[in-house]
């Protein structure tokens, strides 16, 4: 009588959690033939892109390929600069995000933004968070309101006991996590974030990823870096943009979108291995 | 700080330590296959690769993702370059249980008598053992249980040489000089798996010193080893 050897599989920990990523990705953002431009002179032109739910998506590629001004306009950022002009579409949720009729200060309390310098209020670390609930009027509950937007901040222990503290007081690392706090106290659906930690130390940059790993369970993240590694790191899909020189013209294009495995290892478009190898940019 | 890429880390040495787990379990039933000229049970040796090299392929292609996305500097750089050549020397023991089934299933009825089985049973233990040290002292970091694995080698070394020596004996029969010739190779793969374990030990040195040595050198043999 043969004994086999065959054995019940061992937890296969490694497929387990490549099965626990989300195979049907739902669309937030749904980007159609998008051209935006100061002036006459487009930034980015013909941008195309799905931007996924409870993941991290991050937007990298030279200077001046219009990074900034393709997150700008998910949550009409750019509306506010004189000769800004948008063409094509962007639906949020299925929306046209443009159309008319659509408050631009609701769009932005769904979509937060965190900027590449820490820009916290001259005013306590509590008022900071506490700004934009009081402003929408979301005065219930303000305490807890503010506690849990500054533990989903992982900033919480370090500042519960000097909550009336001026915000300026804090460092550098942890004032970027105040915002990151003051644009998750108003619920928001969506965080764009742009250069979040190109101002940072390597410490305060790491507890930002660390950070963003873990909101991505509740938002979906969008993130803008010169750091190539840093998009290596923390997203799940990246849009490599570069710059198309046309008769002295540039404007910013997509390269190549795709999971950011896929980018970093075995990239489609050549300028992309050129950019991703430090060929190029 | 990083906890993904320690939890990347962590699954790649964990899939590794299962892979060798599939690997002594291979090497079992090659053994008993061997010696009880079960046919059924080599098929299965011979199916039970795949188990192999599904974790060998698993952990080639987690390395590839986490070097080109987590940059793994110092002892996480030599953790991860470990980790894919001990990957490495696994599938290949893995592969000479395999030869070891197929030649099972190649060898004439004959009855070689109890020295034969004597010899396979004592390399196949050493080897057992030897894969369960090289698999420990690396998960362990433990530089004294790698070391040591060299005199453990010397001892299938010796077996292997008085397996080949019995062999000499079988004389002109040709069944048996074929039953011989075949053994041979068996007895050079069960050698060959030794060999290998010493490979990871040197890896699992080269973990914990950052010095790349061979703990034995084939081309300059050692005194003692001579």
């Amino acid at each position: 009588m043969t004994e086999g050897i065959t054995m019940t599989p061992v937890i296969e920990v490694a497929q387990a959690r490549k099965d626990a990523e989300p195979v049907q990705r739902d669309i937030v953002f749904d980007i159609q033939k998008l051209t935006a431009s100061y002036g006459k002179e487009p930034a980015i032109s013909d941008v195309d892109l799905e931007i996924y739910r409870n993941v991290i998506t991050a937007v990298i590629g030279p200077s001046g390929c219009g990074k900034s001004t393709f997150i700008r306009c998910l949550n009409r950022m750019n509306d506010l600069v004189p000769g800004a002009k948008i063409d094509g579409k962007i639906l949020y949720q299925g929306d046209d995000l443009y159309a008319s009729g659509v408050d631009p200060v609701e769009v932005r309390r769904r979509i937060g933004m965190v900027f590449q310098k820490a820009n916290p209020f001259p005013k306590s670390i509590y008022d900071n968070v506490a700004w934009g609930p009081r402003v929408l009027g979301m005065r219930k509950d303000l305490d807890e309101r503010v506690e849990k937007a500054l533990r989903g901040a992982a900033l919480w222990d370090e500042v519960k006991d000097r909550l009336k503290k001026n915000a300026l007081s804090l460092s550098g690392g942890q004032q970027q996590r105040l915002c990151i706090a003051r644009a998750i106290a108003v619920e928001p659906d969506v965080l764009l974030l742009d250069e979040p930690a190109s101002a940072l130390d390597p410490i305060a940059t790491s507890a930002i990823e660390e950070l963003m790993d873990e909101l991505k369970r509740d938002y979906t993240l969008v993130i803008v870096t010169h750091n190539m590694q840093q998009a290596a790191r923390v997203a799940d899909m990246t849009a490599f943009f570069s710059l198309d020189v046309d008769e002295g013209r540039r404007t910013g294009v997509l390269v190549e979108y795709d999971e950011t495995a896929k980018i970093f290892t075995n990239p489609s478009d050549k300028r992309t291995e050129d950019y991703v190898t430090g060929r190029f940019g | 700080m990083r906890s993904a890429f320690q939890q990347d880390l962590d699954i790649l040495e964990a899939t590794l330590q299962e892979e060798g787990q599939l690997v002594l379990r291979a090497l079992r039933g090659a053994i008993k296959a061997l010696e009880q000229r079960d046919e059924e049970l080599a098929d299965e040796v011979i199916a039970f690769d795949d188990d192999v090299d599904q974790r060998y392929v698993q952990i080639e292609e987690g390395i590839q993702l986490l070097l080109a996305r987590q940059t793994p500097v110092a002892t996480d750089l030599r953790l991860v370059l470990a980790i894919l050549h001990v990957n490495l020397h696994l599938e290949r023991m893995a592969d000479y249980c395999v030869t070891i089934a197929k030649l099972t299933k190649l060898v004439p009825e004959v009855d070689p008598g109890p020295r034969f089985v004597e010899g396979f049973e004592e390399m196949g233990s050493r080897c057992e053992e030897m894969i369960r040290i090289a698999l420990d002292s690396f998960g362990n970091r433990d530089l004294e249980g790698a070391e040591s694995l060299v005199e453990l080698d010397e001892l299938i070394d010796r077996a292997n040489r008085r397996v080949v020596e019995r062999i000499l004996e079988l004389g002109g029969d040709p069944e048996m000089r074929e039953y011989g010739l075949r053994m041979v190779i068996v007895s050079r793969a069960l050698e060959r798996i030794g060999d290998h374990a010493v490979d990871i030990g040197e890896q699992t040195a080269y973990l914990l010193t950052a010095e790349f040595r061979e703990f034995t050198d084939a081309s300059h043999p050692s005194p003692r080893k001579a």
